[in-house]
């Protein structure tokens, strides 16, 4: 009895304390990989003329802190993308004017992903950026109300005619003002970008002066972790690279939630994007040739029944709940549902079932924990303009 | 890194709509309309279930296959059909009676590609036919007033891919559902009759007898498991990350005989996440470039049932060279790619194997 209390304890101190194995030239590549130092500049939107233009990140810094582009003059993207929840809000699923069927994803880091929305309906980030709007139980404006806005807000006329010319009377040029407003919105949320986490100083003290060193940087529990998430746990299977997402849709087995459908997913976002007028090889891109591989090349097929688009974990301690429906409020219900991969209830659950021990499922969340850092991004974008605060009836 | 290639001559150049034709069905003899029918991986005791309880009398069949399967008919049209409570029974399917009452959703996964643009209309009503689960469409033909029976009707609509719907039930009790599939033409149109009961339900003495050989079972299922545990796990460490850096001149050339066929990725190395194209060049076997040849490219990930990312296209850049592109691989791991090459006279599959 004594023997085995002792080998217990001895056991679970050397589980806890010993120190973390030596990683494989290929372990260090794959961690490499996820560092925030691979991440490769931004890429250019060329269906964007505005794109990185400071005064349309300014102006999209105004019109995302705007309230009256809504139905009530109460609603602003910040009001589900808040700046201090990493551009989340909270909640299982959105509320504004009415309540949304699906979370609401960050913002953060976007710029580097080819689709948008849980089930990637839209191709841009701007013309992502419009349909909120227009939601009915988002922001619920019409884009000729938008239009009005621009036209009888002295500062917000400029703003545009600086960007686009003078903003043109006849109502056939409502969608095409409509898209820019889009863009200019989209110059904005380029901006934000995701700051370096403790894991990433880990990375970088890796390469430069050996594990040892790197450790100041992550617990003992935490490199366990990292090597679950890079092994066993399978994690990088889609979970990849410097943003920890491929921006591929997967289907992994999530149950609806209360008075919702199953998320039929990238099943029917992929059908959206295509007939959708703002996307890549619509009238309104910037882009003369219309360049469009990731539409051109698009996927489609009963396989994407389901299939929700891989988020980002960076700042995950920070965006809960979880999953496109919220389905969980915390980090180990969604590392639990990974670690039994239930069947789907449309379509299939690519994921496996993992057998992972509960510590293992600890270590696991102590990694993703690491992937906390504020948003890198000019702190005035954080909030709204000087000018803004003072219009918006109502702030959030 | 590359694991080489593997030919394969002739063979078939789609998968099947579905993996589940193949399997044969046994019907139900005392209901030719609705046939619902469930095989499952252990035999032992669905068997059992089977013989002793009326409930899923009616589901049974062969015991090959490697899920659990519930299949509902409409006329010829197939679809695997799934109930559940989600609040109630978690990711629990039903493939009939419904033991729990709650939020139900109702989930039909088409097994035949009519299904995908037929209009289906979807409707429940009460079981008042006195035949409680043997009745037939033609009992529901005789009934005098549907609507007033009718506790929830959805009006004919497409329903692309797979069809859901959420419906509450008020009480316990004998429903029947009835889904009707077809074209504008009344006379195109085919029903399904399934009878079902929505509701706890006490059987006696024999659900203990069942509980107490499900748990054995479970039991036995949790210790193979477990014993099976260390294996699985070195396995999956030892799999998927072999290494990132694939080299492009691995992916060099693939002969069936035939047809050789020479690869240069865009990217070198071949990493995921990136969309690029591969040029291939085709020689006959006294090495003269094909022309002219269209080019299939399907594949995925056989480790995770699925496809490719991306719809890539073929494009012919002359002298047998062709251009594949919209290639995107969005996981590392282990890649198949099968390119069905057909120059008018022949077709031939080429299949590569690769790891990234």
């Amino acid at each position: 009895m004594l023997a085995a209390a002792l080998a217990g304890i001895t056991g679970y101190g050397w589980h806890r304390y010993a120190p973390p194995a030596p990683w494989s030239p290929a372990e260090r590549a794959q961690i490499r990989a996820l560092g925030i130092a691979s991440l490769p500049p931004l890429p250019t939107d060329p269906s964007n003329a505005v794109a990185d233009d400071p005064k349309a990140v300014a102006f999209g810094n105004h019109l995302f802190f705007d309230t009256r582009l809504s139905a009530n003059g109460l609603i602003a993207c910040a009001h589900c993308h808040q700046p201090e929840r990493h551009f989340t809000d909270g909640l299982p699923r959105a509320v504004a004017l009415g309540v949304s069927d699906r979370n609401t994803p960050s913002i953060v880091g976007t710029a580097y992903s080819p689709w948008y929305y849980w089930d990637g309906r839209k191709d841009s980030q701007w013309a992502q950026a419009l349909e909120p709007l227009e939601a009915p139980n988002e922001h619920g404006t019409t884009r000729e109300r938008v239009v009005d806005l621009l036209r009888n807000d002295a500062d917000y006329r400029h703003r545009y005619a600086g960007l686009f010319g003078a903003l043109p009377e006849s109502p056939a040029d409502t969608d095409r003002v409509f898209a820019n407003v889009g863009k200019v919105l989209a110059a904005y949320e380029r901006r934000l970008m995701p700051g370096a986490t403790r894991f990433d100083a880990y990375v970088a003290h890796l390469d430069r002066d050996g594990e040892p060193a790197a450790q100041t940087h992550l617990s003992s529990r935490e490199i366990r972790g990292l090597r679950l998430f890079i092994g066993a746990a399978a994690c990088t299977q889609c979970h990849n690279g410097p943003l920890f997402t491929n921006n591929e849709f997967h289907n992994t087995g999530l149950l609806s939630p209360p008075g919702l459908l199953p998320d039929r997913g990238r099943a029917d976002g992929v059908r959206d994007v295509l007939a959708d007028p703002f996307n890549c090889a619509g009238p309104f891109s910037s882009d003369p040739a219309r360049n469009c591989p990731e539409l051109e090349f698009a996927r489609r097929g009963s396989e994407l029944i389901g299939a929700t688009r891989t988020p980002s974990l960076r700042n995950l301690g920070n965006t809960a709940p979880f999953q496109s429906r919220g389905q969980f409020a915390t980090l180990a219900e969604v590392l639990d549902h990974y670690n039994t991969a239930p069947g789907a209830m449309i379509g299939h659950n690519e994921a496996k079932p993992l057998d992972l021990a509960s510590w293992e499922l600890d270590d696991l969340e102590a990694f993703l924990r690491t992937l906390a850092a504020p948003v890198d991004a000019d702190p005035l974008l954080l909030g709204p303009p000087a000018a803004v605060q003072k219009l918006s009836r109502v702030r959030r | 890194m590359l694991h080489g290639l593997r030919q394969v001559c002739g063979g078939r150049t789609q998968a099947p709509a579905a993996p589940y034709h193949d399997v044969p069905w046994r019907n139900c003899a005392y209901n030719d309309v609705m046939k619902i029918l469930k095989r499952r991986r252990r035999p032992g005791l669905p068997a059992l279930l089977i013989a002793s309880l009326p409930a899923v009398a009616c589901a049974h069949g062969g015991v090959v296959a490697e899920d659990d399967l519930c299949v509902i008919n409409i006329g010829y049209l197939q679809a695997h059909f799934k109930v559940y409570v989600p609040a109630a029974s978690g990711h629990r399917d039903y493939c009939e009676d419904i033991p729990v009452r709650g939020e139900t959703v109702f989930v039909m996964e088409y097994l035949h590609d009519g299904l995908s643009t037929a209009p289906i209309e979807f409707r429940i009503i009460r079981n008042t036919t006195g035949k409680g689960r043997f009745a037939q469409l033609a009992d529901v033909e005789a009934l005098p007033d549907l609507d007033a029976l009718t506790v929830r009707y959805e009006a004919p609509a497409a329903a692309p891919d797979v069809f859901t719907l959420l419906h509450e039930f008020e009480t316990d009790g004998d429903y029947i559902g009835i889904v009707t599939a077809g074209g504008a033409q009344p006379g195109r149109t085919h029903t399904a009759v399934f009878p079902f009961y929505v509701g706890a339900r006490g059987f006696g003495v024999w659900p203990w007898i069942l509980l107490a050989l499900l748990l054995l079972q479970l039991n036995f299922g949790f210790w193979r498991r477990r014993f099976a545990k260390p294996a699985a796990l070195l396995l999956v460490i030892l799999l998927p990350f072999g290494t990132l850096d694939a080299r492009a001149g691995e992916l060099l050339a693939a002969d069936t005989g035939r047809v050789s066929v020479e690869i240069v990725p865009s990217l070198d190395p071949l990493t995921i996440n990136r969309l690029h194209f591969w040029d291939v060049t085709l020689r006959d076997r006294a090495g003269r470039p094909i022309s002219a040849a269209s080019l299939e490219i399907a594949g995925g990930m056989p480790a995770h049932d699925h496809g490719l990312a991306t719809e890539p296209k073929a494009v012919e850049l002359g002298d047998g060279r062709y251009r594949i592109d919209g290639l995107r691989f969005h996981m590392p791991g282990d890649w198949v790619l099968y390119l069905t090459i057909d120059d008018g006279t022949h077709r031939e599959r080429v299949t590569i194997r690769f790891s990234l």
